[in-house]
């Protein structure tokens, strides 16, 4: 701990000192003695799993939390008052880019920038905007990206959008001075936009600001930063490792304080008998899709946003109606078309719908674990006047046990669980059901990696019982270990299948490559990302 | 304006020996948030149960400071004799509360629609008792229902609606009963709600029993389950296979039918009614409704919570009352309490999570 005596030379000074902070809310204590220095000029990495308290840091660091007493947080040697101001953050260069980037839509590029900074003239009160732009325009030339100012941000591509939310970030930096905190920033970015927003990155730590980079993906960790510090349980493990030391699996070791189990490929456990079959599907882009399932066979489908794949996971779930199609499940054919207002139907003939958004589709925050469980069976597994405690309370155990989902106390409030286990959670509330046909969308997106394992043993497990499967995702990595077959869509048909043993590659080749555009950075893919944070769902 | 419940207190008075529902009220309750939120009881028993400190002392103040005039049999059966129609309104609000329309502000009128058709049918067209109670309560259901099409079928905005027909039905109360208080039903029809029990009003246990068969049903049955999830989040619900817009539907229809009994059972009670009364019972539905989000079960509307809060409400308005304040006072009271209590609620519910 050197937080007394910062090391004196000029150019030694660090950008960033966080020193013994430790957070307690009642009593559970998510942050102990946190301590972590970030260089100026340095991109340093912070990992950690769901519920480590990577959230809490940045909060405190941006004054939503207070710490409790004894911590101190300095900036370029000047310490920060506790808890911290924001305004005297923002004046010593400290700036936060939020997971969804924290962009208001129907606003101009130039508004969107000086959110929060405009200036008012004189007597009037009125905003300068020749001003206003001028300023912003300035910024963009400093970090070297040229954007329309006056478009509406709600137009832009989603690597515009994160030059934007980067712009707002450092337009109050000193020049070599400033530190921009990026809380998940690319998680709703697709690859070409990621690599663009990597070189923004890059320009601002050229500029001699310090970043401070939180990402679920190891992956980009590894890539492009200088130094990375890893928590576990509210504590730093290791702090300032340089990457080109670490490896993912070295960080995931560390982040799980055990061995990661790696996931091969097992034996399919597919069966002959067909667990499900869809007819002439028509939804969206989709033109009569046909699907056989069978008895614990894991289907994958994947493609670009706009291809189908994810209107066909969720027409075949019951979440959307389709134009026309038929859905066979337990022999219990049921209409894909018409409008309900329930799933109902699906779910007693066996279907079982795992939503992408857990919150706001999948499960209710303010309801406990139980509650959120049974739902779907609270009036088939119930009496009328009597839900029935005995059996909520076997089928939760049974869950918490099987998905180790943690904290493992059946009352507690979904909403104050980390993403792994409010995950864990949804898949639980439906695999409960012994579903005859599961369909997943994202089953493992913004989980951590221990969560991630947990889910695919489940999913396979599901499979192994005679579940036909279909999982709907983007990430070829998931759909490479799990999928006997994969499905690529694009534009509504299906253009390549994959079967049998598969890699990552293959998938993202099948996915990205194709007749027409074969090889570099797709521009499509990078205008249909930026519907990816938005539309995916629609 | 406020003629109905100086009217209603004065019907009760005879009678001795009040029970104290105030301690008998306590183990239910407990014991059914205990069962829900196990792991936080120890840390949440204060907000819980804050009120009923807040209540007891009050009522220890007003013991002592009108040791002649506040703790008397009477004074508790007025408190507890008193409230039948805001019982059956805040229940009627609960209704769409719980499955997430939050300001439902007919309620009030709804229920003056139903008292002001029943006497004027009866004593102005001459109509039997029984065919105007029903053809009063069904009207309050139809009302509902018509609510429940507009907000749930076509999407129409909660509060336009309600406010809009907030207004066209008190309108037409009073058109109905040409400004004028109704009175003159046959004497016996008062039995129904006056009727001795224990010293208070059968109407008192009326209101109890509908408030421990809403908990009930809240807490213990599928169909409560489902209400409260469907509040939760729509969407969660409908994938989960609740049949969203037929709960949120029956909801409304069920608030009606709740109102209209309310009025069924206040009419019986008053031996009429004034159709100008209904603006006044605005605010203290939606008070002791609120109110509610601080009693048991923190940050959440509960019916059993609401039920304290309405007898709370009238405690401490009685208890001003007699030390001499004229009848500002209950506004002051109602709104200030709404405020400051549903303010500590938010803050502590804020900060358990």
């Amino acid at each position: 701990m050197s937080v007394s005596q910062p090391e004196a030379g000029t150019g030694q000074q660090h950008r960033l000192q966080v020193a013994r902070v430790s957070k307690t809310f009642g009593s559970a204590r998510v942050l102990r003695d946190i301590g972590l220095s970030i260089a100026p000029g340095e991109l340093h990495g912070l990992v950690g799993q769901n519920g480590c308290g990577k959230s809490t840091l940045v909060k405190i660091l941006t004054g939503i939390y207070s710490p409790d007493p004894g911590g101190a947080i300095t900036v370029d040697g000047g310490p920060l008052s506790l808890p911290v101001r924001p305004l005297e953050a923002r004046a010593a260069g400290l700036s936060v880019v939020h997971q969804n980037l924290g962009l208001v839509d129907d606003r101009t590029v130039w508004e969107n920038v000086r959110l929060g900074r405009f200036r008012a003239s004189g007597l009037i009160r009125r905003i300068d905007g020749k001003a206003e732009r001028a300023a912003v325009e300035a910024v963009f030339d400093r970090l070297g990206a040229r954007v329309d100012i006056s478009q509406r941000v709600g137009e832009l591509s989603a690597e515009d959008r994160a030059a934007v939310a980067i712009a707002r970030a450092m337009q109050d930096h000193q020049p070599g001075g400033g530190l921009i905190i990026f809380d998940e920033s690319t998680r709703a970015m697709g690859k070409s936009a990621r690599n663009r927003f990597f070189g923004l990155v890059q320009s601002v730590i050229d500029g001699g600001a310090s970043v401070l980079m939180i990402s679920h993906q190891l992956e980009e960790i590894v890539e492009v930063t200088d130094r990375v510090t890893v928590l576990r349980d509210g504590q730093v493990v290791e702090t300032g490792i340089p990457t080109k030391d670490t490896s993912e699996a070295g960080l995931t070791r560390l982040m799980l304080g055990r061995h990661l189990v790696t996931h091969d490929r097992v034996d399919s456990h597919a069966r002959d008998e067909l667990a499900a079959t869809v007819r002439h599907l028509v939804v969206r882009s989709v033109r009569d899709f046909d699907l056989d399932v069978r008895k614990g066979e894991i289907v994958g489908l994947t493609g670009l946003v706009g291809s189908g794949a994810v209107a066909v996971a969720e027409a075949v779930g019951g979440a959307r109606a389709a134009r026309a199609g038929t859905l066979t499940v337990n022999g219990r054919k049921l209409s894909l078309k018409p409008r309900r207002d329930s799933t109902a139907e699906f779910i007693r003939a066996g279907v079982a719908f795992v939503a992408e958004r857990r919150l706001e589709q999948g499960l209710a925050a303010e309801m406990t674990v139980t509650q959120n469980l049974t739902l779907p069976r609270v009036r088939s597994r119930g009496r009328r006047v009597l839900t029935g405690s005995r059996w909520q309370a076997a089928e939760t155990a049974a869950m918490i046990r099987k998905l180790d989902i943690k904290p493992p106390n059946p009352h507690q409030l979904v909403g104050t669980m980390s993403g792994g286990n409010q995950q864990k959670v949804l898949l639980g509330k439906w695999l409960a059901g012994q579903p005859a046909l599961l369909v997943l969308h994202e089953p493992t997106q913004a989980v951590d990696v221990g969560a991630r394992h947990d889910i695919i043993d489940a999913i396979r497990e599901a499979a192994a019982d005679g579940c036909g499967v279909i999982i709907s995702s983007v990430d070829a990595a998931d759909l490479a270990v799990l999928c006997d077959r994969v499905l690529v869509l694009r534009h509504g048909t299906v253009t390549a299948e994959l079967a049998g043993t598969m890699t990552e590659d293959d998938i993202i080749h099948a996915t990205f490559g194709s007749p027409g555009e074969p090889g570099d950075e797709p521009a499509p893919a990078a205008a249909d990302s930026t519907l990816d944070s938005k539309g995916m769902a629609r | 304006m406020d003629t109905a419940r100086p009217e209603a207190q004065g019907a009760t008075a005879p009678g001795a020996g009040a029970p104290a529902p105030s301690g008998a009220d306590a183990p239910g309750p407990a014991r059914a948030g205990h069962r829900r939120r196990g792991a936080f009881a120890g840390r949440q028993l204060g907000p819980r149960f804050a009120i009923l400190v807040v209540w007891a002392a009050m009522i220890l103040v007003y013991s002592t400071t009108e040791s002649s005039l506040f703790p008397h049999t009477g004074t508790f059966q007025t408190i507890f004799g008193s409230q039948q129609p805001l019982v059956f309104m805040t229940m009627a609000l609960m209704c769409t509360i719980i499955v997430g329309e939050f300001v439902d502000l007919s309620v009030p009128a709804v229920f003056g629609f139903g008292a002001t058709i029943l006497p004027v049918l009866v004593v102005n067209h001459g109509w039997g008792l029984w065919p105007a109670s029903i053809v009063a309560v069904l009207a309050c259901v139809v009302v509902g229902a018509v609510n429940g099409f507009l907000v749930v079928k076509l999407g129409v905005n909660t509060i336009v609606v309600t406010l809009g027909m907030s207004t066209l039905l008190e309108g037409i109360s009073l058109w109905m009963s040409d400004l004028n208080t109704i009175s003159g039903l046959p004497s016996g029809f008062q039995k129904i709600a006056l009727y001795d029990v224990g010293g208070l009003p059968i109407s008192f246990y009326y209101g109890i029993a509908l408030v421990l068969a809403f908990a009930y049903l809240l807490a213990f049955t599928p169909l409560g389950r489902h209400m409260r999830f469907v509040g939760a989040s729509r969407e969660v619900s409908r994938l989960s296979g609740v049949r969203v817009d037929r709960i949120r539907f029956g909801s409304f229809v069920f608030a009606g039918l709740l109102s209209g009994l309310g009025a069924f059972i206040a009419v019986a009670d008053l031996g009429g009614y004034n159709a100008t009364t209904s603006d006044s019972y605005l605010l203290p539905v939606f008070a002791a409704v609120f109110l509610s989000t601080a009693i048991f079960e923190p940050g959440r509307f509960n019916p059993l919570g609401t039920l304290v809060g309405i007898y709370f409400l009238e405690t401490g308005i009685l208890g001003l009352q007699l030390l001499g304040l004229q009848s500002w006072v209950s506004q002051v009271f109602y709104g200030g309490i709404l405020v400051i209590a549903v303010t500590i609620s938010t803050l502590l519910h804020r900060r358990s999570t």
